[in-house]
């Protein structure tokens, strides 16, 4: 359950996936985003299902 | 035993080949394999229609086809092997959620006339084939000075043609008398 602070990801929401990935499509460390341990595996897990749901590349 | 039911978030899919032929039919296919499972289609509605991030089994456009579904965990699992098997859905993700938005509620089973739906045929890319560079043909430093420069028998012969135009008096004085001349005429500024 997501508080009221913390931050949510949704898989559907690309363009502010992109803001958090490099341009070759790799995600940025948590010390680079600033996000919390909960909320980067929030954003990893919504990086990961875009990627298999071919929204955003694996590499490029 | 009853089985406990789950709210899932559901992303399909559609092969445009087969969206082409009608939308309408590709979701209610979807619609009937769900329910024929026990699944409760909540809402299920087009997302949209784009290019893919990379190829997927030779595809490089698909429909997306957005759902909100109540079911067990056993009923998800059995729906996928049917889904991938069958019909025109090539990927699919089950999502389990806490609750379904209002929003999406409110839509429902979409309904969209074919016409509505526009796929773009997908255009093969001609790879151009690039013409090897060629570089300009140019003739190697050893002929060029052949023919700027003749070879060196032919050179003594020209020699011998200009000697031979030249006029006789000079051909006919030797060179040592030639010096001979001049030491003479030093002398006799020395004097």
């Amino acid at each position: 359950m997501a508080t009221k602070n913390s931050r949510t990801f949704d898989f559907k929401d690309i363009e502010s996936l992109e803001v958090f990935m490099t341009s070759h499509g790799k995600i940025h460390p948590a010390k680079r985003t600033g996000l919390r341990a909960r909320e980067q595996r929030r954003l990893k897990r919504a990086i990961k299902y875009a990627r298999f749901l071919a929204l955003i590349p694996f590499t490029s | 035993m009853t089985e406990h039911k789950h709210i899932y978030q559901a992303m399909f899919l559609l092969d445009n080949e087969e969206v082409r032929k009608g939308f309408n039919a590709s979701r209610d296919w979807v619609k009937t394999t769900l329910e024929k499972y026990g699944i409760d289609v909540k809402v299920l509605r087009l997302w949209g229609e784009r290019q893919l991030a990379y190829p997927i089994g030779g595809r490089k456009r698909a429909t997306y086809l957005l759902g909100w579904l109540e079911a067990s965990g056993d009923a998800v699992n059995e729906v996928k092997r049917e889904l991938y098997l069958l019909g025109p859905v090539f990927r699919c993700l089950f999502l389990q959620e806490d609750s379904i938005p209002e929003e999406e509620l409110a839509t429902g089973i979409q309904e969209i006339a074919d016409s509505e739906v526009i796929i773009p045929e997908e255009v093969e890319e001609v790879e151009e084939v690039e013409e090897p560079y060629e570089e300009p043909y140019e003739e190697p430093e050893e002929e060029q000075r052949a023919t700027e420069e003749p070879a060196e028998g032919e050179k003594s012969e020209e020699g011998e043609k200009a000697e031979g135009d030249k006029p006789e008096e000079k051909s006919e004085k030797p060179v040592a008398d030639a010096a001979g001349d001049n030491s003479e005429e030093v002398k006799k500024d020395g004097n």
